[in-house]
C-alpha cells in the first residue's frame, strides 16, 4: 500500500484538496511533492494513485527529475493517424504536476546523523584497508564497534524524541526503532561470529554476552528486585521469571545473589542448591585449562546434580527442583519453560550454556534450527529471525539476501558488506560459488547507497565519497550525477566545481560552470556570465556572451559592465569575439581619456584585422568620422587607405546608406591632410 | 596545553558558526546557521562544560526556522547578531560598529545601520560580477571583491558610484573568499582565495601583494585573526583542513630595537619560514565551512553536519 504524502516546501502557500502544499512551478503550473511511504520496495508493485481529476480523465505521462524523482502529469496518448489538434482536455485553467519519491527514512534529521557519523567510520575502513591490507582483525573489531556503538547512540536519540514529541510522529519513530535495533542486533551477532573469532573456536561466552545485551530485562528486574524492600522478596511476581530469565543467561551468580534473598534461603534445600551453583564448572578459556579436563570436570559434576535430583532432595520447592533440572539439561523442563521464551536465541543461548558448553561454531546452525523446532516457530519466522539463523548457520549471502531487505535504504547491507569484504569472509565465498565475485557485491551496495545520498539536498557530498569508493563504477556514476545537482547560489556552484576538480573531472567542472553562466545571463547579469563563461573556457558561449556585449552597445552607446573588461590578462584569448570585444573597449577607453592617437591606432589595427563581427562594421567605421575630423592628425595616409578601403567593401551596408558619404569625405580631407603633413617629413 | 576535539552532528551542514560575545570574554554560547536544508536554522547553543565528565557537549538553547542559506552571522553586541540569506542575493555582511555593509551576487553594495529599516546608501550595479566579500577598512572606507579576483575599494562619503581603487587578487581570476584584517594594524588585509592560498597586502604602501602563500589544498573557507594574540591566524578549507598559523616564537623579537618589522605577516620574502603552522584536527575530507575563535577555544562547522570545538589551542 502507497500513498501520496506532502512534502514540506519552504513557500508558505495553502493547502489545496487533499494532497499536497502546491508549490506554483516556472509555467504556471503547480508542482506539487508526493513522497512514496513504502521505503525500499524490491519486486513488489506499487502502485500509487494520483489524486487528480484532470489526470484521471486525460492518462498521464512521467519522465525523471534528477536525481531521484518521478514528475507526473497529464498527458493524452495520440496516435499517428490522429488528427494533430489541441487536446480536448487543454485549458487555461492550473494544471498539477506530481512529484513522486521514495521516501527514504535515512533524511529524518536524527537518521542524518547516522549517516554522518558512520560516514567517518566507513573512511577509516576504506583508509585502513589501503595500509595495511593484512593482520588488522583488531582493527577491524573496533570498527565494528564503532559503528554499533552509532546506532546505539541514534536508538537513544529516538527514544529521547519518542518521549518528548507529540503523538503524530511517535509511530513512524517508533518504527525506526524496530528497524534500528534488529540491525543492531544482528551485527552484533555478525561482530562476534564473523569478526571477532576469538580463541580455540570458544563462541559460548560471546554468545550469551549477546542474549545478555538484547534482552537486558531480566537484568533489570533483578536490580529493581535488589534496590526496593528486600524483605519477603519472593513473592515479587517478577521474582521466579527473573531468576528463570537470568538463569538462561548463565547469570548463574545473581541467580545465586536472589536465591539468598529467599526467605527459606536458610533452608537446607537452599543451601544445596547454592551449592550446585557455585561448584559448576563454567569453561573460561583465559585460564588455560585443557578443554578435555573441563568436560571429565563437568560430567562429574553433572553426575553429582543427577543423583541429587534422583534423590528427591529438591523437591520440596517446586521451583528450586526446576531450576536443577534445567541446569542438568532435562529435556521435559526445558519444553516446559520454551512457551515463556521470547525469542528462540534466548532459549538457544541458555539451552547450549547447559547442555553444550563447549559448542563449536559450525554446529550453530543445527542447533538453532532444533530451537526453532522446538519452540515450534518455523512458520513464525521474521525478518529479524531468519536473518539471525543466517548469521548461525554461517549462510553470508543468505544474511545479505535477508539483510538487503530491510527497510533502512541500503545504510546496514552497504556498511556490513563492506565490513565483511575488508576482513576477507566474503572472499571464501568466491571458492565456493562459481562467477561470485566479493568486490562486484560490494561495490554494487556501496553504489546504490551514495546514489541515494545523492539525492538530498545536504548529504550529496557524502555520497560522493562513498561513490569515490567504488573503483568500477563510482566515477562513472558521479560523472552522471555530479552535474543533475541543483544549482542555487554561486556557493553551492563552485561546492560542486571543486568536487569535480577533486576527480580529475574537468569537463563536469566546465559544464557546471557554463550553466551557472547560463543562470546569470538569465539573470541580466552578464558581466558574471562571462567570467563563468571564461571558466568553463566555452569558446562558443563566450563569444554568444561578446555578442551581447557589443548589441547591447550598438543599442545604448554605452558599454555595459566595463569593469569586467579589465584585467582580462591572458583570458582574452578565450574566443576571437572577446579578443574584439576587449580590443574595442580599449579603444572606446582611449577615446574617453581623449588620447585620440592611441584611440585611432587600435581602430585602424581592428579594421584591417579579420575579426570584426559583421553587424559591428556600421559602428567601427562611424567611429572613424570624428577621429578623420579631429584636430590634430591622427591617420597617416596609409592609415586612411585603410578606411577608404573598408568603407568601399561595405558600401551596402543598409545601416550606412546614408553615411558613406560622409565617411567618405572625411576620409578624403584626412587623406589630404596626411599627404601634406608626410610630404613635409624629412 | 594539548588541545582537544569535540565533535557534535547536528543534523544540517552548517555555514556559519559564532561565538556570542561575553563581557568577561569568556564565551560558551554561539549561535550556527545552517545551509541546504530544506528549511534552515538559526541556532543558539550552549558549551557545558562538565567539570566531573570529560566530555563537552553543545546543549541546544533555541532554534529558528530561517529561509534560505545563511551566509553570515555577525553579532553587534551580546545581545544582537546580524544574519544574512541566499534567498536575497547570496549576501555577505560585514559591521562597523553600528553600521552594516552588505554584498551580493546581485553585484549591488548596500549600507545599513542597526538603526534604521531602510537602506542607507545602495550603491546599484557597483561590480559585474558577483562580490563575495567585503570588510570596512576605516569607518568610512570598505574593500569589496567579487569572483574574477578584482578587489575594490569604496569611500562611502564620495557620492561617485565608482571605486576609489581597484586591484587584483592575481592574473588568474582567482576568487577570493574570505577577507580579513589583522586586529591592530587595520591596513594588513588578509585574503583566502579559492586555490587555497593566502594573499597579504599593506594597503599603506601600494596595491601589490606583500607576499602570498600557498597554504590549502582547498578553497578556503574562512580566514580569521586572534582578537587578542593578532600573530595568530586560524583558517579553514574545502578540503577540511583548520590550521593555527603562528609566528615562531625566535622570529619576533622581544623588544622591537633591531627589527623594526616586528608583523612577520609584512615580511616579504621567506614569510614561510618565520611561521609555525599547526593541524587543529585530522580531516574527513569535507569542507569545514567556517570557524570562530574565543580565547583558547576554536569552533567550526563541517559539511559533515558536525560541528567541533577543539579546547585548549596553545596560544
Amino acid at each position: 500500500m502507497s500513498q501520496l504524502n506532502e512534502k514540506s516546501i519552504c513557500e508558505n502557500k495553502p493547502l489545496t484538496g487533499t494532497v499536497s502544499r502546491p508549490n506554483r512551478g516556472k509555467r504556471g503550473e503547480i508542482t506539487e511533492d508526493a513522497e512514496l511511504s513504502e521505503g525500499e520496495i524490491r519486486g513488489v508493485r506499487v502502485y500509487v494513485v494520483i489524486p487528480n481529476h484532470l489526470c484521471r480523465r486525460a492518462g498521464i505521462a512521467a519522465t525523471w527529475i534528477p536525481i531521484d524523482q518521478i514528475a507526473i502529469f497529464p498527458y493524452e496518448k495520440k496516435h499517428m493517424k490522429q488528427k494533430d489538434c489541441p487536446s480536448q482536455f487543454a485549458s487555461q485553467s492550473v494544471t498539477s504536476v506530481f512529484h513522486l519519491r521514495h521516501s527514504v527514512i535515512l533524511f529524518h534529521p536524527i537518521l542524518r546523523k547516522l549517516v554522518n557519523e558512520s560516514f567517518g567510520v566507513f573512511v577509516s575502513l576504506q583508509n585502513l584497508s589501503a595500509n595495511k591490507p593484512i593482520e588488522h582483525r583488531l582493527e577491524l573489531l573496533k570498527l565494528s564497534r564503532q559503528y554499533r556503538s552509532i546506532i546505539r547512540a541514534c536508538l537513544e536519540n529516538l527514544q529521547e524524541e519518542i518521549t518528548n514529541s507529540v503523538s503524530d510522529n511517535a509511530d513512524e519513530l517508533k518504527n525506526y526503532v524496530t528497524i534500528l535495533y534488529s540491525i543492531e542486533c544482528i551485527w552484533h551477532l555478525c561482530e562476534i561470529l564473523l569478526i571477532d573469532v576469538g580463541p580455540g573456536n570458544i563462541i559460548l561466552p560471546y554468545l550469551l554476552e549477546w542474549v545478555r545485551f538484547h534482552f537486558p530485562k531480566y537484568e533489570r528486574n533483578a536490580a529493581t528486585l535488589f534496590g526496593g524492600d528486600l524483605i519477603g522478596l519472593e513473592s515479587h511476581p517478577e521474582f521466579w521469571d527473573t531468576i528463570i530469565g537470568l538463569l538462561l543467561q548463565g547469570r548463574i551468580n545473581i541467580v545465586r545473589a536472589l536465591l539468598r534473598q529467599h526467605s527459606a534461603s536458610d533452608s537446607n534445600t537452599f543451601k544445596l542448591v547454592d551449592r550446585v551453583l557455585r561448584a559448576m564448572p563454567v569453561y573460561d578459556v583465559t585460564t588455560g585449562t585443557p578443554i578435555n579436563e573441563f568436560i571429565i570436570q563437568r560430567q562429574h559434576w553433572l553426575i553429582d546434580v543427577q543423583a541429587k535430583i534422583d534423590a528427591k532432595l529438591f523437591v520440596s520447592d517446586i521451583n528450586l527442583n526446576m531450576i536443577m533440572k534445567l541446569v542438568v539439561g532435562d529435556e521435559e523442563t526445558w519444553a516446559g519453560i520454551q512457551r515463556t521464551r521470547e525469542t528462540w536465541y534466548e532459549f538457544l543461548a541458555g539451552w547450549l550454556f547447559f547442555t553444550e558448553p563447549t559448542v563449536k561454531p559450525f554446529e550453530l546452525g543445527e542447533f538453532a534450527k532444533n530451537s526453532i523446532e522446538k519452540m515450534k516457530m518455523k512458520n513464525r519466522l521474521k525478518q529479524l529471525d531468519k536473518a539471525i539463523l543466517a548469521v548461525l548457520e554461517y549462510d553470508l549471502l543468505q544474511v545479505i539476501n535477508e539483510i538487503q531487505s530491510m527497510t533502512d535504504n541500503g545504510w546496514f547491507v552497504s556498511h556490513l558488506t563492506d565490513l565483511l569484504y575488508h576482513s576477507g569472509r566474503l572472499s571464501n565465498l568466491e571458492q565456493e560459488i562459481s562467477s561470485f565475485s566479493a568486490k562486484n557485491l560490494r561495490e554494487s551496495f556501496v553504489l546504490n547507497y551514495g546514489i541515494t545520498l545523492m539525492g538530498h539536498k545536504s548529504l550529496w557530498q557524502i555520497g560522493l565519497s562513498y561513490l569515490d569508493h567504488c573503483p568500477n563504477n563510482g566515477i562513472h556514476a558521479i560523472e552522471l550525477l555530479l552535474p543533475r545537482i541543483p544549482l542555487e547560489n554561486e556557493a553551492k556552484t563552485k561546492k560542486i566545481v571543486y568536487e569535480a576538480k577533486q576527480r580529475n573531472l574537468n569537463h563536469i567542472a566546465q559544464s557546471v560552470s557554463k550553466a551557472q553562466g547560463v543562470i546569470s545571463m538569465n539573470h541580466g547579469r552578464l558581466g558574471n556570465a562571462l567570467t563563468w563563461a571564461l571558466r568553463s573556457q566555452d569558446g562558443p558561449f563566450t563569444s554568444f556572451l561578446a555578442d551581447k556585449f557589443l548589441k547591447e552597445y550598438i543599442k545604448s552607446g554605452t558599454l555595459v559592465s566595463s569593469d569586467i573588461l579589465e584585467h582580462l590578462g591572458s583570458w582574452i584569448l578565450a574566443s576571437d569575439r572577446l579578443i574584439f570585444l576587449g580590443k574595442f573597449y580599449e579603444f572606446h577607453k582611449l577615446y574617453q581619456d581623449k588620447d585620440y592617437r592611441g584611440a585611432a591606432n587600435i581602430l585602424t589595427s581592428l579594421l584591417s584585422s579579420k575579426i570584426i563581427p559583421k553587424y559591428f562594421w556600421s559602428v567601427l567605421l562611424l567611429d572613424t568620422i570624428p577621429l578623420l575630423e579631429s584636430e590634430e592628425l591622427v591617420f597617416s595616409s596609409n592609415d586612411t587607405f585603410t578606411i577608404m578601403h573598408c568603407v568601399e567593401e561595405k558600401e551596402n551596408l543598409p545601416e550606412l546608406k546614408d553615411k558613406v558619404e560622409i565617411i567618405r569625405l572625411a576620409a578624403a580631407r584626412n587623406l589630404s591632410r596626411a599627404l601634406i603633413f608626410e610630404a613635409q617629413l624629412p | 596545553m594539548s588541545s582537544s576535539v569535540h565533535g557534535t552532528f547536528v543534523s544540517e551542514k552548517i555555514n556559519k558558526i559564532r561565538w556570542r560575545p561575553d563581557p568577561f570574554d569568556n564565551s560558551h554560547y554561539f549561535i550556527t546557521g545552517s545551509v541546504d536544508n530544506d528549511v534552515n536554522h538559526i541556532k543558539l547553543w550552549d558549551f557545558h562544560e562538565n567539570q566531573e565528565e570529560d566530555d563537552i557537549y553543545p546543549f541546544l538553547v533555541s532554534t529558528f526556522p530561517y529561509c534560505g542559506d545563511v551566509t553570515e552571522i555577525q553579532f553587534l553586541n551580546a545581545d544582537y547578531f546580524v544574519t544574512s540569506s541566499s534567498s536575497g542575493s547570496m549576501a555577505k555582511i560585514r559591521l562597523y560598529e553600528n553600521d552594516i555593509a552588505t554584498v551580493g551576487e546581485d553585484g549591488t553594495i548596500n549600507l545599513l545601520t542597526a538603526q534604521s529599516q531602510n537602506a542607507v546608501r545602495t550603491i546599484a550595479n557597483a561590480d559585474s560580477s558577483s562580490i563575495h566579500c567585503v570588510i570596512f577598512l576605516k569607518h568610512n572606507e570598505i574593500l569589496t571583491s567579487n569572483l574574477r579576483g578584482q578587489m575594490k575599494v569604496w569611500d562611502l562619503r564620495s557620492s561617485s558610484d565608482k571605486p576609489q581603487s581597484t586591484f587584483m587578487l592575481s592574473g588568474d581570476q582567482v576568487t577570493p573568499t574570505s577577507l580579513t584584517y589583522h586586529p591592530t594594524q587595520r591596513h594588513l588585509i588578509i585574503a583566502g582565495d579559492d586555490l587555497g592560498a593566502l594573499t597579504t597586502w599593506d594597503l599603506r604602501q601600494n596595491t601589490y601583494p606583500v607576499n602570498v602563500l600557498n597554504a590549502h589544498e582547498g578553497a578556503i573557507s574562512e580566514v580569521q585573526f586572534h582578537s587578542d594574540y593578532p600573530d595568530h591566524l586560524f583558517s579553514c578549507s574545502y578540503s577540511g583542513e583548520i590550521w593555527h598559523w603562528s609566528a615562531k616564537t625566535d622570529a619576533v623579537p622581544l623588544i622591537g630595537i633591531e627589527n623594526n618589522e616586528t608583523n612577520v605577516w609584512l615580511t616579504s620574502d621567506d614569510v614561510k619560514s618565520k611561521l609555525e603552522v599547526f593541524t587543529l584536527m585530522p580531516t574527513l575530507g569535507k569542507p569545514i565551512n567556517t570557524l570562530d575563535l574565543n580565547r583558547n577555544k576554536v569552533i567550526c562547522g563541517c559539511d559533515n553536519e558536525a560541528i567541533y570545538l577543539i579546547n585548549g589551542i596553545t596560544i
